[in-house]
């Protein structure tokens, strides 16, 4: 009775077992329908904020080229993923996108997820637009990946060259934390100083969570330096400066990003903040017409402030979709290449990509002044 | 995968070994054939989800069958990862010789982890492991030879001959082959003597340890076994991603793991698979909706927690007790058969040496003197009584002989030897067995299981059979359930053999614990208040086997109220009070005693029977 079938399954599993799994039909996108644009970011966890702010400058962009008639007359369709902030999610997602056809992927905001994500990326031909900023993307060597702004080593290079070069400013301490933003700012600073060869007269590790600095302050007023470097992100920024103040410290403090931004504003509070000299891409929504307009439509479409990540993503997608107009909705390679290729002037500057998938090689550096980033002069 | 026949209910064999059978034929065929339906974004899913269920039934064995709350998983699947790609990337070795070195060192670290559990237990151990994990997260994000926050790219594929693993299809096999051995050993360690006694322990570390079970070692194993699974998770993880950051190993990596194995059921390494795959299959199928994925994700954990406390595993008897309970068909009730007694062996003989030597013992709690210089010779094949008011102080002393107290002066001597103060592993070991006033028995382990961890005397430091010597395992395993089925049918247990003590009424687990500490083989036998709950016929029976195993040869010391029993039983009585020995004779002699009287007048007149010459 039973042995037909435990026969006929065995010779099924024979015939299975000859020819490997995985002969792979693809489906990529076909030469009508939307075209199909996938954001991957963090919807959820610690970084969501990010991944909101990029979904937003991503959309904006994306909403004006469909309003504009799309592109050959297709429209741009831009789906969301939720990568949670974590690499293996980021691997999963990038097998589907490949596999549900989309031509090109927007994101992520974290730089290892980023990484995770890019052998994989590279090997199905979606070229990425990423917003992370470390080294290690670069040093991946995918020709499929690109940065929608510089290298965090750019921002630092340009904040020691301002306050060093510029300046003549070589009593220099640094506060910095042992999260992976503040380790990456950590290293990049000390290496900008060091290329100078000035050696900063304090070099304080602090923990993500910390509190309260006033052990790791005490310490650095005894040094009495000119400028305190800041590698922590707003809050935690924004609570070392106020301490410092509290305890007469009066150096001019320095950072990246996060230290232009209202939240390390208000932490700070206004007259402790002032000064303060940043290294940023994008210094706010009035330094020109260009982010002006971005502004005011993102405050029509979101009701909110436009701020840096979101510009990042507004001009990575811009590039993006000019780089599939002008290559006639190409995909894999040729995208790629049409990304290489396009010049675009956006919010942070203008972009001309090398081999390296770095577009972008300046920051801006500004101060605050009465409450507000200003461009500094000179 | 063995499933040793030994621990299938010899009535039902055949019938539920079948089913057992054809499900695992079906699962196998279904799993070699699954990569035949999957696209490439389908079969990357397939290989993570296995990764995690190697790590969940990692984490399983240790939480849920040893017991031992490890919130640190996740950094032995880091440390496995981490330490190929360290090998590899940086020292250039191959990776196989990579892997069985990053499981080597996961082991080390798995050993340190484990070392708190020696001291504190549950959430306390949860909150240190915790803390071990997160100084793992932040080592690796600030260490140059990790690569810092941006990780470690471009770990090699590992390769094997014939096959080209860089395709995910086929590193499917490899996982599949990782994933079936890690389930198989788990399961042979849970069924028998090793996981029987991390079972033992996780549902009371103090009756295992009166057994025999050495407790810091089996501690310790639970996290080696742990650490194993973890880097055998972390080797095949850092060959599939080819990367390693901070961020993969993080707390919420963590808590999704717990997760999986609260959902899939901790006490069931099935269960923890269960658990990975279905969670994984949520947050999957989640990705699309990311706006109400955290929601949907809470909802179904807190679901399952609610409705599902034993877990996804434990559903299915659920449902089949529910339905029972429904029909109201409760079969025929299990009942008690009378006790067999031993063979005679020896008649005690009143000149022999003292077994058991208490000299001036002093047992202090704060300003309590629980016991106030207690001296105590028991000579071998006595029955001793030990009798004395509430608060008298006699369950201390018996807590000192057994080891669970050191006390604070004098000295214990046991078969000769001083043991003062000794774990109660080694009292065990050295010949002393005891029952404790309110039922300490194994409650998620059966009757027959219960016994079987007392007969059980291998030693836990003999785990590495396990792997070299799998048979051997086995075979000892056959013997000590043949050992143990005479136990049950001498103590009249046969048809509670199978269930769980807990559901049996009170009178029986009386029975079962005594039979439990019998089965330990003992010199010496402590029962502590033996009657206690029992009816006039119970306390009869009780009388006639505590009668029978001193007549087996082993010494007996009765803590009872039942003074009934006390002065039948017993050829000497020893009385406390206040801590102190306040007489010391046949129950003839120490109910004339005029202190002892004094004594229990303080207490209830009641308690002291009329004594009539026996």
């Amino acid at each position: 009775m039973k042995r037909p079938s435990v026969l006929a399954l065995a010779v099924v599993v024979l015939a299975a077992g000859c020819s490997a799994p995985g002969a792979d039909e693809k489906s990529t996108g076909d030469g009508t329908g939307p075209i199909k644009i996938a954001l991957v970011d963090a919807q959820s966890g610690q970084l969501s904020s990010l991944g909101a702010w990029e979904l937003k400058g991503a959309r904006l962009a994306v909403d004006e080229w469909n309003a504009a008639g799309g592109i050959n007359g297709r429209q741009v369709q831009l789906d969301v993923f939720d990568d949670q902030g974590d690499p293996t999610t980021g691997t999963n997602l990038a097998r589907k996108i490949d596999s549900e056809g989309y031509l090109a992927m927007i994101g992520t905001a974290e730089s290892a997820v980023t990484i995770a994500m890019a052998p994989i990326l590279k090997q199905a031909e979606i070229p990425n637009i990423t917003s992370g900023q470390s080294p290690g993307l670069v040093a991946v060597g995918s020709e499929f990946l690109f940065l929608n702004g510089p290298t965090s080593t750019t921002y630092d290079e340009t904040l020691a060259e301002h306050i060093v070069d510029k300046q003549g400013i070589k009593s220099i301490a640094m506060i910095t934390n042992n999260g992976s933003y503040g380790k990456g700012e950590h290293d990049a600073f000390l290496k900008a100083l060091q290329a100078r060869s000035v050696t900063p007269v304090a070099d304080q590790v602090v923990t993500t969570d910390q509190k309260d600095f006033s052990a790791v302050l005490t310490g650095i007023r005894q040094k009495n330096p000119k400028v305190i470097f800041l590698g922590a992100e707003e809050v935690e920024s924004g609570l070392i400066v106020k301490q410092a103040r509290d305890l007469g410290i009066t150096a001019t403090f320095a950072g990246a990003a996060p230290q232009g931004t209202p939240v390390f504003l208000d932490t700070a509070g206004v007259a402790n903040a002032e000064g303060t000299i940043v290294s940023s891409p994008y210094l706010g929504n009035d330094v020109s017409d260009a982010s002006k307009k971005f502004a005011a439509a993102y405050k029509t479409k979101f009701n909110e402030e436009a701020e840096l990540h979101g510009a990042k993503a507004y001009d990575g997608t811009q590039i993006m979709l000019t780089a599939l107009k002008t290559s006639n909705v190409a995909t894999g390679k040729a995208l790629a290449d049409a990304i290489r290729a396009t010049k675009y002037q956006g919010l942070l500057g203008s972009f001309a990509f090398d081999q390296t998938g770095v577009g972008i090689f300046a920051t801006s550096i500004g101060t605050i002044k009465g409450g507000k980033l200003v461009a500094a002069a000179g | 995968m063995s499933t040793p026949p030994a621990a299938v209910p010899r009535t039902t064999g055949t019938p539920r070994m079948r089913t057992r059978i054809a499900i695992l034929a079906a699962a196998a065929i279904a799993a070699w054939l699954l990569p035949y339906g999957l696209d490439s974004y389908a079969i990357h899913v397939v290989d993570v989800i296995l990764i995690f269920a190697i790590l969940a039934v990692g984490l399983g064995l240790a939480m849920g069958i040893a017991g031992q709350v490890n919130l640190a998983q996740v950094a032995f699947f880091g440390v496995g990862a981490y330490a190929t790609a360290i090998l590899t990337t940086r020292a250039g070795l191959g990776f196989w010789v990579s892997a069985v070195l990053a499981v080597l060192a996961t082991m080390a670290i798995g050993l340190v982890v484990g070392t708190p559990a020696l001291r504190v237990q549950s959430h306390y151990l949860g909150i240190v492991t915790l803390g071990l994990a997160l100084a793992f997260t932040s080592w690796v994000t600030n260490a140059e030879v990790s690569g810092g926050a941006e990780g470690l790219p471009g770990i090699p594929v590992p390769t094997l001959p014939g096959i080209d693993l860089t395709s995910e299809y086929l590193y499917y096999y490899l996982e599949l082959f990782a994933f079936v051995v890690a389930l198989g050993f788990g399961e042979f360690i849970v069924r028998t003597s090793l996981g029987r006694r991390m079972r033992a322990m996780r549902d009371d570390a103090l009756a295992a340890g009166a057994l025999g079970a050495e407790v810091p070692i089996l501690r310790m194993t639970a996290f080696l076994l742990a650490s194993v699974y973890g880097g055998v998770a972390g080797v095949l993880y850092a060959g599939l991603i080819q990367y390693v950051a901070p961020e993969s190993f993080s707390i919420a990596t963590m808590f999704l793991l717990l997760a999986m194995v609260i959902i899939g059921g901790r006490q069931s390494l099935v269960g923890c698979v269960v658990g990975a795959v279905s969670l994984a299959l949520v947050r999957e199928a989640l990705v699309d909706h990311p706006t109400i994925a955290q929601i949907a994700y809470g909802s179904v954990v807190v679901l399952v927690v609610v409705f599902a406390p034993t877990g996804l595993a434990g559903l299915p008897s659920r449902i089949r007790d529910a339905v029972a309970r429904r029909r109201g068909r409760r079969g025929v009730p299990a009942r008690m058969t009378p006790f067999v007694p031993y063979e005679m062996s020896a008649a005690a003989d009143p000149d022999a040496p003292a077994i058991l030597r208490v000299q001036g013992v002093t047992k202090q709690f704060r300003g309590l003197k629980a016991l106030d210089d207690v001296s105590l010779d028991v000579p071998a094949g006595e029955i001793r009584g030990v009798v004395g008011p509430n608060g008298s102080g006699k369950t201390t002393l018996f807590n000192v002989i057994s080891g669970l107290y050191r006390p604070t002066s004098g000295r214990v001597e046991f078969r000769g030897r001083d043991m003062t103060a000794h774990a109660p592993y080694r009292l065990a070991r050295a010949g002393m067995s005891r029952t404790f006033q309110n039922l300490r028995l194994f409650g998620a382990l059966t009757v027959q299981e219960n016994i079987l961890v007392a007969i059980d005397r291998s030693h836990t430091a003999e785990s590495w059979r396990y792997l070299l010597r799998p048979i051997s395992v086995l075979r000892r395993d056959r013997d000590l359930h043949r050992r143990a089925r005479e136990v049950i049918d001498r103590f009249g247990l046969t048809e509670f053999a199978e269930l769980a003590p807990g559901a049996l009424p009170y009178g029986t687990q009386r029975r079962v614990e005594i039979a439990r500490a019998v089965a330990a083989a003992p010199a010496l036998l402590l029962l502590d208040e033996p009657a206690a709950g029992l009816n006039g016929e119970e306390v009869r029976q009780l009388s006639e086997i505590v009668r029978s195993i001193r007549d087996s040869g082993v010494t007996v010391i009765v803590i009872e109220h039942n003074m009934g029993l006390v002065m039948s039983l017993c050829e000497r009585v020893t009385v406390l009070a206040g801590g102190r020995v306040i007489a010391e004779g046949t129950p003839a002699q120490v109910a004339r005693t005029p202190a002892v009287i004094e004594a229990y007048l303080g207490d209830s007149m009641g308690d002291l029977p009329e004594v009539s010459a026996t």
